[in-house]
């Protein structure tokens, strides 16, 4: 009998038609790192949930068929019992505290104080995975003042203190900036070295396939295919399933480079086929960009300044300057805004929606000074979307949400209605119209969210953190979206932390570290500016990366510029 | 992240005096001057809260909490000087008011009621880390579901008035106006209030969970991270507390006798 048996599992929610998980078997060996991977409400999280036993303790619902681990049926065994053999991790790192503790070394001690574990024992584990999450420096701060990366690193090690066999993460990753998400990415990697069974979901394919020994893919709540990496990402179905391969897959589909009839799914793979790849490509050139984003649209307006910023500071506390001498200035081109956490990046484009105002320096929206005007007062021209959803919805109709922003800037009821429908039309929630915004998915909510400020038709749409918790579909919509106001001579000012994305649709791209701009200017050519790319602690889109391992000469951002 | 909890992170012998003994002097302080019930009892007792308090370096914290209660003990002297049903002789006048002698005599002892028992609450409250008083409590019986109740209303209160911001400014971006007369300031009401319960109730439901990981259901025996057990200075602390209250008990009694 394997470590962990799932046999013929189904799982229906309270008060819900559809099954969220249909008939799932599967087997893993002791040890293995096992990924789960499928569109939004596919039933990744519920099959997670369903591994620790809070599904059905928890949740009720109707539920069939059996998940054994190590001789113990999930579904039967208390889950203060279960947790000693399977630790959960989740999406947001600060609702995974027990917000009772005031120190780091309390908050990882919580867990087995809860055990009776005795005390000497608790102090050593503490101190043993305070090490391992390479986290001792915060041993006596408050959990809640800890970065994302930091937290979630805390929130692994109070799950690994009680000693589990099998560790669940459910995107452990999907809200937390690239450094935070590498620092994650090691700790899972080392534990996997250590012997521990892990079950990951991850909407970062690459990482996925770079791991993983086998790949559950999920659609709907049914098991499509259990198998190895390779064989899942050379499915030819991935697109029907809301699922993408990894970027290294799709170049060397998009080239037909194969081996033993599979594509590659990872960089080294993909390198050791470097003799299939064509002798050289001329990668990008003006004009030949990916979807029309290079020049036509946006490029008419591309002389025209929309905001100028000039020898702008600002910070929050006298001694911690945020915002460095900076200057300026903003055009039609679509910009992305990228760096690390603590860069500045919220803090500017907050300044620039007039959230915040400047301790010296100005900036002009057009001819206009917006440090004289109130938010509410620019809210009809600058439209800002904030990262989380829930910090805005109010209404219980998707349809009278959205209607909100336009109704406060002084549009009649009709008209209202006529620019929330569209705007929902672009997110592809129409359908959704007279849903509860709370009834949806967290990626649906922030598409909501960014319909609400779209329908107020702004002439600057400012998004933070678009993104996250998107799968490959949502990327999608916002992609398109970008394009599509762009198109209509709206400026886009995201902040991004998904490389591929911002090569695949913004013109512009600034890098900031520490207050300052280290790059700014085409994808083209700060995404080779290696120099200001460590400096900021980021990375280059895939498609680049692979392009230099492969030794072209040229500027490559998206597959398309791979082609011949 | 600000904290609610009014603890002063110093190491001086107050906050390493057990909470429990600093329950017995809450006790004893306010019950003392009731029981004894002369006024020169009150400032025996307010002087003790107050050298308490400078030796234990924290009588700066302390007065804006005497500020703030003397505009009530001034309103109190004011209203009894003047109006209170006892009332006969004229103590002294100012202008056409006239301070009568029994009302402001029962408006000090109020007003010192009131001042004692801020100072000894201040001396609890300043120097308890509300997490060893929680610790303990649970040590002594209590169920830890009503420790973590206790303990994480001083963790998610902050939380959640950080959120409230954001979420002001989420309003203000969609064109809200938040400032302004009441009337504006009332119909932003349901915007603001309502996203930060519902993000609240999200945050719960994910919390429970994460609380259930962690074994918080678990029926075995909880272990502490410190005993806190009551050393020789809080058990002398404690009996002098305990001699006090008897002594001011049997000189009442003995009041009465004679």
């Amino acid at each position: 009998m394997a470590f962990i048996e799932v046999n013929n599992l189904k799982y229906r929610y309270p008060h819900t038609e559809n099954l969220a998980l249909d008939g799932i078997s599967f087997q893993i060996e002791k040890g293995q790192f096992i990924g789960i991977a499928g569109q939004n409400k596919s039933g990744k999280s519920t099959l997670c949930q369903a591994f620790s036993g809070l599904i059905p303790t928890m949740f009720k619902g109707a539920y069939g068929g059996k998940i054994v681990i190590d001789g113990m049926e999930a579904a039967k065994t208390p889950v203060a019992e279960l947790c000693q053999k399977v630790g959960l991790v989740f999406q947001n790192p600060f609702n995974q505290l027990s917000g009772a503790k005031d120190t780091v070394f309390e908050e990882i001690a919580f867990g087995l104080q809860n055990l009776g574990v005795p005390r000497d024992e608790i102090v050593k584990r503490v101190e043993e995975n305070l090490r391992l999450l390479d986290i001792e420096e915060y041993r006596d701060r408050n959990p809640f003042d800890l970065s994302g990366g930091q937290t979630q690193r805390v929130a692994i090690a109070s799950i690994l203190a009680m000693n589990p066999q099998v560790i669940v993460l459910d995107e452990p990753t999907s809200q937390l900036d690239p450094q935070g998400s590498e620092e994650v990415f090691r700790v899972v990697e080392k534990l996997s070295e250590m012997g521990i069974t892990i079950i990951m979901v991850e909407h970062k394919v690459e990482k996925l396939a770079a791991y993983c020994h086998k790949i559950l893919l999920l659609h709907e709540g049914k098991q499509i295919a259990y198998d190895t990496p390779e064989q899942i990402f050379s499915r030819d179905d991935l697109g029907e399933l809301g699922v993408e391969a990894p970027v290294f897959t799709r170049v060397c589909r998009a080239l037909s480079v194969k081996e033993g009839g599979t594509y590659p799914v990872t960089l080294s793979q993909t390198e050791a086929l470097k003799g299939q790849f064509p002798e050289g490509l001329p990668g990008r050139q003006a004009g030949n960009g990916s979807q029309g984003q290079q020049g036509e649209g946006a490029d008419k307006h591309a002389g025209s300044s929309v905001f100028t910023i000039e020898n702008l500071n600002f910070s929050y506390t006298p001694e911690v300057t945020v915002i460095d001498q900076l200057n300026l200035k903003l055009d039609y081109r679509p910009t992305a805004i990228i760096g690390q956490n603590g860069a500045g990046k919220t803090t500017l484009v907050k300044l620039l929606k007039g959230l915040l105002k400047p301790v010296s320096g100005s900036i002009l929206f057009g001819d206009l000074d917006i440090s004289g005007k109130t938010v509410a007062q620019l809210a009809g021209s600058i439209g800002y979307v904030f990262q989380n959803p829930d910090d805005q919805i109010f209404k219980n109709q998707v349809l009278e949400e959205v209607m909100v922003g336009p109704l406060n800037i002084g549009m009649s009821r009709e008209e209202a209605k006529e620019h929330a429908r569209n705007a929902l039309t672009m997110v592809d929630l129409l359908q959704e119209e007279k849903e509860n915004p709370y009834d949806l998915d967290l990626s649906e909510r922030k598409l909501v969210a960014i319909a609400s400020v779209v329908a107020m038709n702004p002439d600057v749409l400012i998004l933070d953190e678009p993104t996250i918790a998107q799968d490959a579909r949502g990327r999608a919509i916002i992609g398109k979206l970008v394009q599509e106001l762009s198109s209509q001579g709206k400026l886009i000012v995201a902040i991004l932390h998904d490389m591929d994305f911002v090569a695949e649709y913004f013109q512009r791209v600034i890098v900031m570290a520490h207050g300052r701009i280290l790059a700014d200017g085409p994808g083209a050519e700060v995404f080779y500016e290696t120099e200001a790319l460590k400096e900021a602690r980021l990375e280059q889109p895939h498609v680049t990366a692979l392009c230099q391992a492969l030794g072209y000469k040229g500027a490559f951002l998206t597959i398309d510029d791979m082609r011949l | 992240m600000k904290s609610i909890s009014l603890y002063v992170d110093k190491d001086t012998y107050l906050t390493r005096l057990h909470p429990f003994a600093k329950i017995f002097y809450i006790v004893a302080a306010i019950s003392v001057p009731m029981i004894v019930g002369t006024l020169w009892m009150y400032g025996v007792l307010i002087g003790i809260s107050l050298c308490l308090l400078i030796s234990g370096g924290i009588i700066k914290k302390v007065f804006p909490l005497i500020a703030f209660s003397f505009t009530i003990i001034i309103t109190i002297f004011l209203i009894h000087g003047l109006f209170n049903q006892n009332n006969v002789n004229v103590l002294f006048s100012l202008g056409p008011l006239e301070f009568y002698k029994e009302g402001l005599l029962y408006a000090s002892k109020i007003g010192l009621n009131i001042l004692n028992m801020l100072l000894t609450f201040a001396v609890f409250v300043l120097t308890t880390r509300p997490a060893t008083l929680v610790d303990d409590l649970e040590q002594i019986g209590f169920s830890p579901r009503f420790g973590y109740m206790i303990s994480s209303v001083f963790q998610i209160i902050p939380q959640m008035m950080g959120t409230m911001n954001t979420i002001m400014d989420a309003q203000r971006s969609r064109g809200m106006e938040t400032e302004g007369s009441l009337f504006v300031r009332a119909k932003a009401f349901i915007p603001l209030i309502s996203p930060v319960v519902s993000s609240s109730l999200i945050n719960t439901r994910e919390r429970a969970i994460a609380l259930e990981v962690r074994g918080f259901d678990s029926k075995k025996q909880k272990t502490f991270l410190s005993d806190h057990k009551l050393k020789a200075g809080d058990k002398l602390f404690m009996l002098g507390m305990t001699v006090l209250l008897i002594g001011s008990l049997i000189w009442r009694i003995l009041l009465w006798l004679s």
